[in-house]
């Protein structure tokens, strides 16, 4: 359980730095405080491979002086550090340019029911450590079992708990406790030259939403050994079915093009095309801080911005850019508590589901590609370019007929959108970015 | 000399407010449950960052670590707890979950401290950029910026950025080492964005290493990592997609470095090889490649991006021959995996922070110079692609990679021709090894900019090489 005087005791750090900065000539200061534990297991082939346990807390600190902004970060809490942090800091302004968009968001607003809202489960700090590793052990015990499995990168289990304190000179001084936990595995098949690997990750707010270990492991067993045997395929423009966690990476691609700050530098595809078509009527994508138990679930964002619903794209309509407060005085927006350090990052970030199951979506395919997995890197948000390593399932006449390896599929963010002709009924919410099963009409796949 | 190392201890035992028996008792905390050897990690570091884009000094920032790691090992097992609270009660049960890993019923104690001084420094700095004035920064940043924005008119947006670390390590374990090590980090990077009609590429240039700021004058010119990021922005506007498919590949000295650290590198950490998961771990000694191949990591060479004094083990470093002539040669060691497959140490176990558990990493690695003149390699190839600037690669332990090319040429005829953006090139590691069909002689690093991530953790990494030939590789294209 959280320690209710040290609760109080970094609050009072946190408002009594925001009180020094203002003494000493700050006309705004920020001060957040993240505080936690971590317990991680790795266990590989039967034994404990490594068991950390540790405890830490770091500080933000930001200040504005003539509307220029300087940042300080410690993990050292000693009175005097942070003090001299805080004065070196509104020196650094001087020597920065005044900007009219900086500063703190305005006035405070109501935050949402932190109860409610269902980021911290009580059991995870209460769990014996034994148990933790009886889970990932367990795990690794089924997916070894298989015959098909010849190597084991391990399974992990993993609890965290974090305490948020922020504080700033507009009044605003909140806290909000969450958890985490994960149960993972990785896994390969087939000998030495010719081996495939893969993995699945059940990561949860709550212990008991995780997935079994009997699931976890059954899932990282298919997903390893349906690679086995790959062929190569030559270069062909066909259409590509994404599994929901593919469809999860395109939304972060997506994500860091309709990013306020990507937008306001010119550096996305989307940058002037808000309240445009930029998909078909099908595509709706929303970012919501709110939804009970989720991952990307928060009261408010870095900034004290309370975090709400954002319809980024209606119906093939782009509404709306995600911002921090300062992207949105860029913009002439208004932050959508999307502030996440000095930058922007997602709540949770989805696509609204379709009513096709991914049977559904597969049988249509008369030749295509599933896509399992990329690699790589080869993302380009100026111009929406995809180039990545891939790997999938060959479809032909909606049956999966072989994996394939050794290919790469190219295509175009700002065509995929229009292109992407079924959505699936099968949204989960596996990380900050989500999605279901999707079917795009063509993308290059390069092979021999 | 015992005396200066006297003055860096207690600058560590001021800022932790430890003295050695403090120290000696917690060593002995952490092996009380009987593990074969403890190890307590004190960081000491300070971050520093200027980011000016829109014409303007947008901010600066300051960062302080300080914390300390206690590790355990117990056969194959590691236990591990950390703390930046640095109460004695809060490190003491940092120690005792590090310990609870073991279970043995021998109990050891740590031995006696022998400091050890190290015999070189392989950076040495006249202007440590940790303690230079801030304006003195801003003024390098403002010399990169107008330099890019100065290129050419197409040039519509630019960000710079400076960022300067000092990072103090201190290791003691239980068999008696005390060393420490203080790395200076410089990374000056630029990006730039060029537009013609609707059209908008961005370009990227930048350097550094474990330099002082005098490297921005005399090594590498500030103004040149301006104009040369507008120039690749500029470059990629007339680029074309490549054509996809398979086709011989030239890779160019220095950047292509990212292809001997993903396929090669990565496979060699010898974590990878003991747990037998690498695709390498039974070919010691085998022939992988062609005889032209050798390639080495060198955490030894001054001032590289990727060196140290010691590793965060405390391990002094070696030039490890990882390839040589085509055979695989050796294996990048930490403490665990050396001792587990009884071969002496190298120096490369490295972690990001006093939070991680050090792992086999590498440090500067690239493949020796060849015979051939980069000009003979472009013209034996009839049609092909010439890979210049990398986004980046990725492997995975079965020597699947990709690396991504943000630009480059077509080969026609045995000449450079068409300039070609945005390849995603793909293979299986010993499959390239055996393509490679020319080595040239015309080594190269690429830009001291690049941090390699491996199981969650960040390390400042170089990688370097001649012109290479490739017979043939899966080109991802139009």
């Amino acid at each position: 359980m959280t320690d209710e005087k040290q609760t109080i005791e970094l609050m009072n750090i946190a408002e009594n730095l925001v009180t020094f900065g203002r003494v000493h000539g700050a006309d705004e200061v920020e001060v957040a405080i993240s505080e936690g534990t971590e317990f991680n297991v790795d266990i590989r082939l039967g034994e404990i491979e490594s068991l950390t346990e540790a405890g830490s807390k770091i500080i933000g600190i930001r200040v504005i002086k003539d509307m220029k902004t300087a940042y300080a970060t410690s993990s050292d809490f000693k009175k005097r550090t942070l003090q001299n942090l805080v004065k070196s800091a509104i020196y650094r302004t001087t020597l920065a340019d005044a900007d009219e968009c900086s500063g703190l968001p305005p006035a405070p607003e109501p935050i949402p029911d932190i109860d409610s809202l269902d980021i911290y489960d009580p059991e995870i700090p209460e769990l014996d450590s034994q148990k933790k590793i009886k889970l990932a052990k367990e795990t690794e015990n089924i997916a070894l079992a298989d015959p098909r499995i010849t190597n084991s990168h391990g399974a992990s289990f993993e609890t965290r708990e974090i305490q948020t304190i922020l504080a700033n000179s507009n009044g605003f001084l909140q806290k909000y406790n969450e958890t985490f936990c994960s149960l993972s595995i990785g896994l390969q098949a087939g000998d030495t030259d010719f081996k495939v690997e893969d993995y699945w990750e059940s990561s949860k707010r709550h212990l008991k939403s995780l997935e079994s270990p009997e699931i976890i492991a059954r899932k990282a067993i298919e997903r390893t050994v349906r690679h086995l045997n790959p062929k190569k395929i030559p270069t062909k423009t066909v259409p590509v079915v994404f599994e929901p966690l593919m469809t999860s990476w395109l939304l972060g691609f997506l994500f860091s093009c309709v990013s306020g700050i990507s937008v306001y530098l010119k550096a996305s595809f989307l940058t002037d095309k808000m309240n445009e078509k930029i998909a078909n009527e099908g595509i709706t994508i929303i970012d919501d801080g709110l939804i009970p138990g989720k991952l990307g679930t928060r009261p408010f964002d870095s900034e004290g911005v309370p975090c709400g619903k954002t319809i980024v794209i209606d119906k093939g309509i782009l509404r709306n850019f995600l911002c921090n407060s300062y992207a949105a005085r860029k913009l002439k927006l208004q932050s959508t508590g999307n502030a996440d350090g000095a930058g922007v990052g997602p709540n949770n970030f989805y696509l609204q589901p379709g009513i096709k199951t991914p049977e559904e979506i597969i049988a249509s395919l008369e030749e295509g590609l599933i896509l399992t997995r990329t690699i790589g890197h080869g993302l380009n948000p100026i111009t929406g370019d995809i180039s990545r390593g891939a790997f999938g399932l060959w479809v032909e006449k909606g049956e999966i007929v072989y994996p394939v390896s050794e290919v790469t599929i190219s295509g175009n963010l700002g065509k995929i959108l229009y292109d992407i002709t079924m959505i699936g009924d099968d949204l989960e919410f596996l990380s900050a970015f989500s999605g279901p099963t999707i079917k795009i009409k063509e993308l290059t796949v390069s092979g021999q | 000399m015992k005396k200066k190392e006297k003055i860096q201890h207690l600058k560590f035992e001021d800022r932790f407010d430890l003295t050695e028996s403090d120290l000696k008792k917690i060593l002995n905390i952490a092996l009380s449950r009987g593990g074969d050897f403890a190890e307590i990690f004190l960081e000491y570091s300070i971050y520093h960052l200027v980011n000016m884009e829109e014409d303007i000094i947008k901010e600066t920032d300051e960062s302080i670590r300080l914390g300390l790691g206690i590790r355990v090992l117990s056969g194959e097992k590691t236990g591990y707890g950390y703390t930046n609270d640095h109460s004695f009660e809060k490190i003491k049960k940092a120690a005792q979950t590090a310990a609870a890993i073991a279970s043995e019923s021998s109990l050891r104690n740590a031995k006696r401290f022998l400091p050890q001084s190290i015999p070189h420094n392989y950076y040495p700095i006249l202007t440590p950029a940790h303690s230079a004035r801030l304006d003195t920064k801003i003024s390098i940043v403002k010399s990169v910026y107008s330099s890019a924005q100065k290129y050419d008119s197409r040039i519509k947006k630019i960000k710079v950025s400076l960022i300067d670390q000092i990072q103090h390590v201190k290791i003691i374990n239980s068999e008696g080492l005390i060393v420490t090590d203080v790395r200076p980090l410089i990374k000056l990077v630029c990006v730039a964005i060029a537009e013609k009609g609707q059209k908008r590429e961005i370009g990227f240039f930048g350097g550094g290493g474990r330099v002082g700021l005098e490297y921005f004058k005399n090594t590498l010119k500030s103004e040149i990592i301006g104009s040369q990021a507008a120039q690749e922005a500029l470059g990629l506007l007339e680029a074309k997609l490549p054509p996809a498919g398979e086709m011989p590949v030239v890779l160019a000295p220095g950047h292509s470095g990212v292809l001997i650290h993903e396929a090669v590198g990565h496979l060699l950490e010898a974590d990878f090889i003991r747990k037998k998961t690498s695709v390498f771990w039974n070919k010691l000694g085998g022939k992988v490649g062609n005889d032209q191949i050798s390639i080495y990591d060198d955490p030894t060479i001054p001032y590289f991006r990727g060196s140290y004094n010691v590793d965060d083990e405390g391990t002094i470093p070696k030039k490890t021959l990882l390839i040589h002539k085509g055979k695989l040669a050796g294996f990048l060691q930490d403490r665990l995996s050396a001792k587990l497959m009884k071969k002496d140490l190298t120096g490369h176990g490295r972690r990001q922070d006093y939070t991680c558990i050090p792992i086999p990493r590498m440090s500067n690695t690239y493949m020796e110079k060849g015979e051939y003149s980069p000009e003979e390699i472009i013209k034996s190839v009839q049609k092909g692609l010439y890979a210049q600037r990398y986004q980046g690669g990725q492997v995975e332990d079965s020597g699947k990679f990709t690396f991504s090319v943000s630009s480059g040429f077509l080969i026609e005829n045995g000449k450079i021709t068409a300039p070609v953006k945005h390849a995603t090139l793909i293979g299986t590691n010993i499959d390239i090894l055996n393509k490679i069909e020319m080595v040239g002689s015309d080594l190269d690093f690429g830009l001291q900019t690049g941090t390699c991530g491996k199981g969650g953790q960040e390390a400042p990494v170089t990688d370097g090489c001649p012109t290479i030939k490739i017979s043939k590789m899966t080109v991802g294209g139009k």
